[in-house]
């Protein structure tokens, strides 16, 4: 039995989450419509406007925009890739063993989320130069670690956490060595996390902006930076910088629909844990 | 199957000492149980023989073969966890396949399938096999952990509380398929309990475990007969021995006691017994501890002769009888009574202690001195020992 | 004057969202329920069965799907919980962690706005009672489970309420502590004379505690009645196997007649009971049903009984008591004794059983089936 006041109540929790949908989505529709707009309407036009493909024929057929595409593949899918690899073990060190100072080396490892890329990247810049990193896959990769890491680290730990070590010490009562223990039993029961987190990860990764534009120029060059490319000195392309947004975010907005119901579970719980 | 011994094993985590030289020694086939309050170290003790800990001081040994450091996969044991550690993301019937799948243990499909339905019938779970764990309610979970110990062949069944988290019923019936279990597979067994009745009706022998130390090592009979101090004595028996201090007066020929009730003295003449007046006349206490059982108090609600007043403090059910506890002053008394007496609290009761069954404790060591009709029940341990 | 009235009350969970539909959606289904003024009353039941629901609805956390709530004469059904006059001590100890024990017990009085001298007035009454005076000045965290029950009861009795509710308070204690807390709660409530109703799954603790127990079993009422009652009378055979530990030996049975006189006899197995003539008028022979006779009431005959012969088949020794299994047909019926002889398995035993405290079951319906008086 719902009371008149209760009703109301909840036409107005609607509203208002529409009002707030309307608002965050907006941006998103409004890079869409750009993107259908010829140069000439898109600042004379709102919503009704003859729609074209010219500019996703100019962005994706004549320019060299599936090399960035793929070169941000490469850099973002790497980065995951190695934290993976790196931050995996890590996290199982952090949740199982104790050492000394072993909640500052945490800390210290969600820290690097901290600082500003800006600050960071001006040394690294220096020193990319210097090593030869610079402008290159594997440079790009290290440094996107600063993104990746981090957030696996803890999200996975998280889920160490909650596994109970009675768990492993039944399976090595059962005869199973520590590897076997860590594959067949450990990491199917952190898939959730180390997915969630792991897409996650990758997309930061692809949205990084900063590390890209200064670390590298001509060999590698990411979605992100190239979208630049069509705001040129002389001339704005919107139409065509529309499509090139659009069509880098698609794979971030597949992600999040894909992952949402682990990902706010996955986060929550390192966030509970940390 | 196999002996299992244990010599001055040490074990610290940080600054607590929680294994402090224990010492067993546990024969093929026999029915172990370590019996002790929380925190004890009982379950510190199965991990040093499962291999899950490693004792800092002393040896862990499998029939003369020292064992410590044979890794836990090695040692062939099968353990049951008091959080019952199942498999999250396997179905029982996985669950309890998963030593008989391990490359050590391997088993054909066919075999392991007849050892899981004998589990699941024992255990009374044919209906969960498919089931996943978080599917289960602790109870069940917890015959799962059993069974998934059952279906192996092992040195040693290691349990840490099976049966806690079931409910009295059925902790009742499978304590009594436990034992005949046990009795049929002929296995070792270790058995850590904090519920003295499973200690008692489980266990050929008994280690009572305190503060990582063994405090007596017995069977049931020697144990809750002759307890060798107030703490073992207070840890055996629901509801537990009353405990009262008493002086002795008298000669060798006629002792008697005083106890205080409520500020006044009474006294008791002891029953003539040659062990417990042997004994006095030997060491000639002023002061002892007096234990003596509730079952062994009896009470009456009209002023009685030979019976001390004291004042109801409550009456409750413990199942099929009722404890009536009673204040004395510095102290409270307990004593069996039926079901379903009219009891007023804080009225007046009668009470008389069966002398006859009192243990008798060092009131400053807290140490076992004598009991009545002692030898009878030096002769009872020594029959079940002979078994 | 009642205490609390319930009048068929009813809970009906809204399962339209699910999936799948639960056949028997009633939570809680026509309870009827008077508790007098002061009364102790225990509701217990299985987990699932109801209780707590029963509780949150008195409370008024839980909407009534139909039915009435009286509290004293007071219809309650439209009250909020606040309005309701009630001292709540649930199974969680939900304590406001930043305040201190005095803080917690004071806490229901200063949002009253009851002025400071009689808040510490009433917190200094009730802390010597619950025994707390010595901790009002500690933190949640530093207090032991019994500690933190005593507060959560503390807190509950300072606003005198017209009825306590409590929910398994004292599911978080371990053996000792709670035996012991078992008999605090006892005196404390025997002292303050409070309506009480206490949720429990422990039919230890409701056995103990309660003046009166109700039972409930799949939301519905199965009897309610003294300890004593439910003990030695029981409703029906649910309530006979729930109530006492271990629990009432309960056995399929076939009545025969034998030159007169009737006898229980059991599927293979060759146990003979005579049959009380209290039941002759509502047995014949070949009748069928279920017999039940509490473990106490099994006894060993001496060497001239005339009971049927029985080997053992479980023995255990407690100390305090053994109990011995004999295998009648494939039920295990159990008997205490405190007997000091030492039966091994495989020994022989006369088996006696008290006819005056069998009780008959209907086989199908598990109700109780009476002499005629």
């Amino acid at each position: 039995m719902k009371t008149g006041k209760q009703k109301v109540l909840d036409v107005l929790k609607n509203i208002l989450l529409i009002i707030y949908a309307v608002f965050a989505l907006f941006p998103l529709i409004w890079m869409i419509l750009i993107s259908f707009k010829s140069d000439t309407e898109v600042f004379t036009t709102t919503f009704v406007f003859n729609p074209t493909l010219a500019n996703y024929q100019e962005v994706l057929l004549r320019s060299d925009y599936g090399r960035y595409i793929l070169d941000s593949v490469i850099v973002s899918g790497g980065a995951v890739l190695v934290s993976i690899i790196v931050g995996v073990p890590a996290a199982y060190a952090l949740a199982r063993y104790n050492f000394p100072r072993k909640e500052d080396l945490a800390f210290q490892i969600l820290s690097y989320k901290f600082a500003p890329e800006i600050l960071v990247v001006l040394p690294l810049f220096m020193i990319y130069q210097k090593i030869g990193l610079y402008d290159s896959y594997v440079g790009l990769i290290w440094v996107y670690q600063l993104i990746s890491l981090p957030l696996l680290i803890w999200v996975v730990r998280g889920y160490f956490e909650d596994i109970s070590v009675e768990i492993e010490y039944a399976a090595q009562v059962d005869g199973y060595s520590w590897y076997q223990i860590f594959f067949k039993m450990l990491v199917p029961l952190i898939k959730p996390g180390l997915v969630s987190s792991a897409l996650l990860a990758f997309i930061f990764a692809w949205n990084s902006f900063t590390f890209p534009l200064i670390l590298s120029s001509n060999k590698v060059y990411p979605v992100t930076v190239a979208i630049m490319k069509y705001l040129g000195t002389d001339s704005a392309h919107y139409g065509q910088l529309a499509v090139a947004s659009t069509v880098s975010a698609l794979p971030a907005v597949i992600f999040a629909l894909c992952i949402q119901k682990h990902l706010v579970r996955g986060l929550s719980f390192g966030a509970v844990k940390g | 199957m196999a002996r299992i011994q244990l010599q001055n094993v040490k074990k610290a985590f940080g600054k607590v000492q929680a294994l402090d030289g224990i010492s067993l020694d546990v024969k093929d086939k026999e029915f172990f149980v370590l019996f002790g309050p929380a925190g004890a170290g009982k379950t510190t003790i199965l991990n040093c023989i499962a291999g899950i800990a490693m004792p800092d001081e002393g040896v862990v040994k499998f029939d003369n073969d020292v064992m410590n450091l044979i890794d836990p996969a090695h040692r062939n044991v099968a353990m049951v966890f008091e959080n019952y550690a199942l498999y999250p993301q396997m179905s029982v019937y996985d669950n309890m396949a998963s030593a008989l799948r391990s490359k050590l243990y391997k088993t054909d499909e066919a075999e392991i399938k007849e050892r899981i339905m004998w589990a699941a019938k024992t255990m009374k779970m044919e209906n969960l096999l498919e089931r996943l764990p978080s599917q289960l309610s602790n109870g069940q979970k917890q015959r799962v952990a059993m069974g998934r110990a059952l279906v192996r062949t092992p040195n040693v069944f290691l349990m840490d509380e099976p049966l806690a988290h079931l409910d009295a019923k059925l902790r009742n019936a499978m304590r009594t398929e436990l034992k005949e279990m046990q009795a049929n597979l002929g296995s070792t067994c270790i058995y850590v309990t904090h519920d003295f009745m499973e200690a008692m009706a489980l266990g050929d022998r008994i280690a009572i475990i305190n503060e990582g130390k063994i405090v007596q090592i017995g069977t049931g009979d020697e144990i809750y007969y002759m307890p060798c101090n107030e703490f073992t004595a207070q840890l055996m028996g629901d509801p537990q021995i009353n405990i009262v201090k008493a002086e002795i007066s008298g000669t060798d020929k006629e002792y008697s006691i005083t106890i205080k009730v409520n500020g006044e003295d009474v006294v008791m003449a002891l029953p003539s017994d040659s062990g417990v007046y042997s004994k006095f006349s030997e060491i000639n206490p002023d002061v002892v501890d007096l234990g003596i059982r509730p079952q062994n108090v009896k009470y009456s609600f009209e002023p009685k002769d030979g019976y001390f007043k004291a004042t109801v403090y409550s009456y409750e059910s413990i199942g099929n009888k009722s404890v009536i506890v009673a204040e004395c002053g510095d102290y409270q008394l307990r004593m069996i009574a039926p079901n379903g007496l009219n009891v007023a609290i804080d009225s007046e009761v009668y009470i008389r202690f069966e002398l006859d069954h009192a243990i008798f404790f060092d009131a400053e060591e807290k140490t076992y001195i004598v009991r009545y009709d002692e030898a009878s029940f030096i002769a009872l341990a020594a029959a079940k020992e002979e078994e | 004057m009642a205490g609390l009235t319930l009048n068929h009350l009813y809970k009906r969970y809204d399962n339209s969202g699910k999936k799948k539909k639960i056949k028997n959606d009633f939570a809680v289904k026509d309870l009827n329920l008077v508790c007098e003024q002061g009364e102790f009353v225990a509701l217990l039941g299985p987990s699932g069965c109801g209780k707590t629901t029963t509780l949150r609805m008195i409370a008024g956390l839980e909407e009534i799907t139909d039915g009435e709530i009286y509290i004293g004469e007071r219809l309650v059904n439209n009250l909020h919980p606040k309005d309701r006059n009630i001292g709540l001590a649930f199974e969680d100890y939900a304590m406001y962690p930043p305040l201190n024990v005095y803080g917690n017990v004071a806490f229901n009085l200063r949002a009253k706005g009851v002025d400071k001298e009689e808040i510490d007035r009433k917190v200094r009454e009730i802390a010597p009672l619950m025994q707390i005076d010595d901790l009002l000045e500690k933190m949640p965290v530093k207090l032991s489970g019994g500690q933190k029950q005593r507060v959560n009861i503390a807190r509950a009795i300072i606003r005198e309420p017209e009825l306590l509710l409590m929910d398994e308070p004292l599911s978080h204690l371990d053996g000792k502590a709670r035996q012991a807390m078992r008999t605090e709660i006892k005196r404390l409530i025997n002292k303050i004379k409070c309506t009480t109703v206490y949720v429990t799954h422990d039919q230890l603790e409701a056995m103990s505690l309660a003046d009166k127990i109700a039972i409930i079993n799949f939301g519905v009422l199965q009897q309610f009645g003294t300890p004593a009652e439910v003990y030695d009378d029981p409703a029906n055979e649910f309530v006979a196997s729930f109530i006492g530990e271990p629990p009432m030996n309960i056995l399929e049975t076939t009545i025969i007649n034998k030159e007169g006189t009737f006898y229980f006899t059991f599927a293979d197995s060759n146990l003979q009971i005579e049959v009380p003539k209290r039941y002759y008028e509502v047995v014949s022979d070949g009748f069928k049903c279920k017999m039940g006779v509490r473990p106490m009431d099994v006894l060993i005959g001496g060497p001239d009984s005339t009971g049927t012969s029985e080997q053992i088949a479980t023995f255990e020794n407690l100390g305090d008591e053994r109990r011995i299994g004999i295998r009648v047909g494939d039920v295990l019926m159990m008997l205490i004794t405190e007997d000091e002889k030492r039966y091994k398995r495989g020994d022989v035993i006369k088996l006696e059983v008290r006819g005056e405290k069998t009780h008959l079951f209907d086989i199908e319906t598990g109700e109780r089936i009476r002499e005629k008086n």
